[in-house]
């Protein structure tokens, strides 16, 4: 049974969450357990989807992640079982510590900043398709390999999704990127889609959509409905994304249960600075 | 004393007396043998770190060093350089008189210590390269002992290369214990030059040659000032620091590094600078009382004691001094009869009585030297130095050692190792393909770190808890060439990280890998260090470099392995040698062939990457 901040921390997003997919099935695996009381809820499942295999000293970091956070941190898979984390070792901790801090300069700022991306990035093009395939080593031996398929594009949502653009790069030199510009309205807040700009068979292509902060989710639902006008399918775009929101997270999980989401963290306070910071227009 | 006069040998700053040069000469001739030790070390001065000991403080009093510090040319001045001619060379240095020259004023000296004191505090050590060039023995093989400072002795049958240094432990990574060779011998019996002649002749290329020279005691300002007056005996076993001879010794022996003081024969005292030695599969230890402490006898593997007849020592003594460094008949018989004999007769010749080998006519004597070789070959390749192939046949549990850190198999990862593992692949794909791998496992090596616990405060004004690494040293060691590429990787996920390099490549004969070069940054063991290589085969180039690091007291879970792919037996050998050392890999191949490459693997991972590669292709 977990201690009260625990209990807390847990029971918030399930109290918050009007219906969700996985409420219903958590309370039964802990028969004793009331649903207030819900611990920490099924660590295996989540790892067993992020990363196939936790090493030993992996889980340390990975519990301490989890600490102390009133944000649903824990219960990442009530989000349904699209959204998945990175897997959450200190290093990664470190780099959000880093993100976070206030006192950060600038310079580290976009150091630390290009470096999380760059693991987002790479564990977001683990969930492209691929297939098997053999070659031939330059000792002469067979090795089973796989090749990834080709037919994938980038779209980042202006502006801080461009940031995310260079980590991308880096590991796929000649990928597509397209663009969207979503702004809020001044006065009412709501999202307006000002500029898109995609490959022209985007339709056909899985789309790792790029946009690193989410505190409403709001600017990434008005750019996913930009996508479908452009028959984008659901199913086909991966959201990498770096910091969410519990908030952002069940709306996106709830409008597009079909859409793979991809974070280093879930946390309940945002930091609403990073383009700006990353940027340089603080 | 000191009015007493000319004719001095001006090798020493102080000694104005003319009669009594006997230090002088201890000194000269010391220094001749002295003069070899840098040779079959040359290889190892790359791995000088210079690091610097301070010995001036401990040795208030002796006032040439001032002379070579205040005068501009004291660097010059300094060495006791038998080419050099001392007129050039002295007359910066203040109280020194040159031949034929008259002695100084009388002032001069007492002034000097005086002057020495206050200094002290800001005394550097006097920088003196002492280039004492290869001795003083005549032996007319010059053509070997001259070397310049380039690692390589110039055999009859070969070149061998004293700073390519095999493996000096075993499959476990225990130490092999070194070979050690002790020359006694009567002042200008030869020893040099028998010492010299053994390491041409063994075939083995990583020696190290240590001179008792180096141990002279730091003397009492009053013993100090018997040397000035030349009354001090450099011949005499309390002229000799033993116990630092024994403990040096003895840690060479266990392979670790040592700091061997350098002895300034004109300041009697040591230098800042220290010699770093390492251990090695053959050390030499020479000097004319090297067997008279017990204890350092049964330190010795061998020994050789260079049997010279005293006449022909007298002579060589006599046309050494003479000839080459402008002194008087007078002087060098004094000297001779007052200490130098004695000494031989007292302590040397009884020495005797503990060698395995007697060499008459020193190093003249080729069937002897000859001999000595062919024994010290016989004893290494007992002791089995054959390291690589026994790595590669060395059985192993199934289970993998819980110090391994694989990076998951994920799709990427796959999808990586298929790029470069296909020999169709070409080079930039290949490079930018490894690259990807490389900052994959350079990531994970980071989450091995040490973190502690932190809370920041947010410009959303909510403190956060997180983490941060808990030691800013940090330093990347690549393994060459291979492991230069990812140095980039490291640099760029670490900031201000450090990069420290080790050559060591396979020797083609033999299978073996060899240490040449090394560079780390000087507080190394107070580092966490990620070695780097991009292939580990038998492990024989990591556990090489794994146990240099060791031996600069790096403690073992310091340091974490990375490469990008390993193989089952490498894993093993180096998890059971070195059990607390992180290995972080991205995939383990079953298996080496013959050539020692992994299969399936990558081939050859640095000429396929540096663009290298021979143009035919197996």
């Amino acid at each position: 049974m977990g201690t009260m901040s625990e209990v807390v921390g847990v029971v918030a997003p399930f109290d918050k969450r009007p219906s969700s997919p996985a409420a219903s099935p958590s309370p039964s695996k802990t028969p004793k357990a009331s649903p207030l009381a819900q611990p920490l809820p099924t660590e295996q499942p989540p790892s067993d989807r992020i990363r196939p295999n936790i090493e030993p000293q992996n889980k340390e970091g990975a519990v301490s992640a989890e600490d102390g956070e009133d944000s649903g941190h824990g219960s990442v898979e009530s989000y349904g079982p699209h959204l998945r984390l990175i897997t959450a070792n200190r290093q990664v901790k470190e780099l959000q510590t880093i993100l976070r801090d206030k006192n950060t300069s600038r310079s580290d700022f976009k150091f630390y900043a290009d470096r999380l991306i760059r693991l987002v990035i790479e564990e977001g093009l683990n969930q492209l398709p691929y297939g098997e395939c053999t070659i031939v080593t330059p000792t002469g031996c067979q090795y089973q390999g796989l090749q990834f398929t080709k037919g994938n594009c980038g779209v980042s949502i202006v502006r801080s999704g461009e940031a995310m653009e260079h980590g991308l790069r880096l590991c796929c030199r000649s990928i597509r990127i397209g663009k969207i510009l979503v702004e809020s309205d001044a006065d009412t807040h709501e999202a307006r889609v000002v500029y898109a700009k995609f490959p022209d068979d985007i339709s056909q292509r899985k789309v790792l959509l790029m946009y690193p902060i989410m505190s409403s989710g709001n600017t990434v639902v008005k750019s996913m409905r930009v996508l479908k006008e452009h028959e984008v399918e659901e199913h086909n775009v991966i959201l990498l994304n770096l910091f969410s929101t519990p908030s952002a997270a069940r709306t996106l999980t709830t409008a597009f249960p079909q859409m793979r989401i991809l974070t280093s963290e879930v946390h309940a306070v945002a930091p609403n600075h990073f383009g700006q910071k990353y940027f340089g227009t603080d | 004393m000191s009015g007493k006069f000319n004719f001095d040998p001006p090798s020493s700053a102080s000694s104005d007396s003319g009669d009594e040069n006997d230090a002088l000469h201890m000194a000269a001739d010391h220094s001749a043998s002295d003069g070899e030790c840098p040779a079959p070390n040359q290889g190892r001065d790359v791995q000088d770190h210079e690091l610097e000991i301070c010995t001036a403080t401990r040795n208030p009093g002796s006032p040439q060093l001032n002379n070579a510090d205040s005068s501009g040319s004291g660097e010059e001045a300094m060495p006791v350089d038998d080419e050099q001619t001392f007129e050039d060379a002295l007359p910066a240095t203040e109280g020194v008189s040159t031949p034929g020259h008259m002695s100084p004023t009388p002032h001069s000296k007492p002034a000097t210590p005086l002057k020495q004191q206050g200094l002290l505090g800001q005394v550097r050590s006097p920088r003196t390269r002492r280039q004492r060039t290869s001795s003083t023995s005549l032996s007319g093989t010059n053509s070997t002992t001259c070397r310049s400072r380039e690692p390589i002795l110039r055999g009859k049958r070969q070149a061998i290369y004293t700073s390519g240094r095999p493996p000096w432990y075993d499959a476990q990574g225990q130490m092999v214990e070194p070979f050690v060779i002790g020359v006694c011998g009567g002042s200008a019996s030869g020893k040099t030059t028998v010492a010299q002649k053994i390491i041409e002749e063994l075939d083995v290329q990583w020696v190290t040659l240590l001179s008792l020279d180096s141990f002279y005691k730091i003397l009492s300002p009053k013993q100090h000032e018997e040397a000035e007056r030349n009354e001090y005996n450099f011949d005499h076993p309390d002229a000799f620091d033993f116990e630092l001879v024994i403990k040096t010794l003895k840690r060479l022996k266990e392979g670790k590094k040592v700091e061997v003081p350098i002895y300034n024969f004109l300041t009697h005292r040591r230098e800042a600078k220290t010699k770093t030695m390492y251990g090695a599969n053959v050390i030499i230890f020479e000097g004319i009382l090297a067997f008279y402490s017990p204890e350092l006898v049964k330190l010795l593997d061998m020994k050789v004691f260079v049997e010279t007849d005293s006449d022909e020592r007298l002579v060589r003594r006599l046309t050494r001094d003479i000839s080459r460094r402008g002194r008087d008949l007078d002087g060098v018989l004094k000297q001779y009869f007052k200490f130098v004999k004695p000494a031989f007769d007292y302590y040397i010749a009884p020495s005797m009585v503990h060698a395995d080998i007697i060499v008459p006519r020193g190093g003249e004597n080729e069937v002897a030297i000859n001999l000595i070789a062919q024994n010290v070959m016989t004893q290494l390749t007992q002791r089995g130095f054959k390291l690589r192939e026994k790595l590669a046949h060395v059985n192993f549990s199934e289970a993998r050692p819980c110090s391994l850190h694989l990076l998951p198999s994920t799709p990427q990862v796959r999808g990586l190792h298929t790029f470069i593992r296909n020999k169709e692949t070409p080079r930039d794909e290949f490079i930018f393909y490894s690259k990807r791998l490389i900052r994959l496992v350079i990531e994970h090596a980071l989450t091995l770190l040490p973190f502690r616990d932190v809370c920041v405060d947010t410009p959303q004004g909510v403190p956060y808890t997180g983490k941060r690494i808990a030691t800013e040293r940090l330093c990347g060691v690549s393994i060459l060439r291979a492991g230069e590429t990812m140095e980039g990787a490291l640099c760029d996920v670490l900031k201000d990280v450090r990069i420290g390099k080790i050559l060591i490549q396979t020797n083609q004969e033999t299978g073996e890998p060899e240490l040449y070069y090394l560079r780390l940054p000087k507080d190394i063991k107070d580092y966490q260090l990620f070695v780097m290589d991009a292939t580990v085969a038998t492990g024989a180039a990591a556990m090489m470099a794994i146990k240099v690091l060791l031996d600069h007291d790096v403690p073992e879970d310091n340091i974490s392995l990375c490469s990008l792919l390993m193989t089952e037996q490498g894993v093993h050998n180096i998890a059971y040698a070195f059990p607390k050392v992180k290995i972080v890999t991205t995939a383990i191949d079953p298996s080496v062939n013959d050539k020692f490459y992994i299969v399936p693997g990558i081939g050859n991972f640095g000429d396929r990457y540096f663009g290298t590669e021979p143009s035919e292709e197996d």
